[in-house]
């Protein structure tokens, strides 16, 4: 099975409107197991130990094939694939923030924080800007 | 939860990588990848009356490429059927605006952005609820 193949087979899977159940022979670490259940039991963060783990296993799943299938389309299409100070500004209007006018301090502070850390992403970009207009502000 | 909820602009720009937004719809897709990644619930959602007007037919082979970004359908159901066409008929819009308008008054709770070639409709079809329109 190719990796688009495998894509749209777990899509499928998650999107089946299946509420069969079965006993997995997954092993979770046993103070793991009893975090959830004390998590569960005391601050009510689901309704059962299972839930809990369905949930964050689906939204953990839902978020890899998005990223894959967004790697796949930029494999096929380089010219797809967003700069970082992009994707940092459709978050800016995303969240209303007025960063979202500036690209030229997103590009300047996209290309400033990828030199020192290669690993960032949006959210570093934009608490980046925000940090130097602060600092621009006190020193004036 | 953060629902990012395509127009039929948006969602011609996201199925076409030649179209002169797909780079743009790409990044906010990106976006909503990065903040579940960090943990912030994040979705994309499209109106069904929405992929009826931008021609996006889930079962056909040439939407596998855009099926696979796990954009969610928000069904038109008899109930957002109704608040759809109290809609039409007070502000003219499109049916498939309507529905975006209907579905922004589902999401309860939701903190909800609309990705739109045109925000003002968009803040027509949704008043009084607050949303954050995206010009794309």
């Amino acid at each position: 099975m190719d990796d688009l193949s495998v894509l749209d087979r777990i899509n499928a899977l998650l999107d089946a409107d299946d509420e069969s159940t079965v006993n997995t022979s997954m092993r979770l670490p046993v103070a793991l197991r009893d975090a959830a259940a004390l998590a569960v039991d005391q601050l009510q963060v689901a309704a059962s130990t299972t839930n809990l783990t369905a949930t964050a296993l689906r939204a953990a799943l839902e978020t890899a094939v998005m990223e894959a299938a967004l790697e796949a389309h930029y494999a096929q299409h380089p010219g797809a694939r967003p700069t970082l100070a992009e994707v940092a500004q459709a978050l800016a209007a995303q969240d209303g923030s007025p960063l979202a006018d500036q690209r030229q301090l997103l590009d300047q502070a996209a290309a400033e924080l990828l030199a020192r850390h290669p690993e960032a992403d949006a959210d570093d970009v934009l608490l980046w800007a925000e940090a130097q207009q602060a600092a621009v502000r006190h020193t004036a | 939860m953060r629902t990012v909820l395509l127009d039929n602009e948006a969602v011609k720009a996201l199925a076409d990588a030649n179209h002169p937004k797909h780079r743009t719809v790409v990044a906010h897709l990106q976006g909503v990848t990065s903040r579940r990644r960090k943990g912030t619930p994040s979705r994309a959602v499209v109106a069904t009356a929405v992929r009826v007007e931008a021609g996006w037919d889930r079962s056909e082979p040439g939407s596998a490429a855009i099926n696979r970004y796990r954009v969610e359908d928000a069904a038109l159901d008899a109930a957002s059927a109704n608040v759809a066409a109290a809609l039409v008929s007070r502000t003219g819009v499109s049916v498939a605006d309507a529905h975006i308008g209907a579905v922004i008054r589902s999401l309860v709770g939701d903190e909800v952005v609309v990705l739109t070639s045109d925000p003002d409709d968009m803040v027509r079809v949704s008043t009084p609820r607050p949303i954050t329109a995206v010009r794309i």
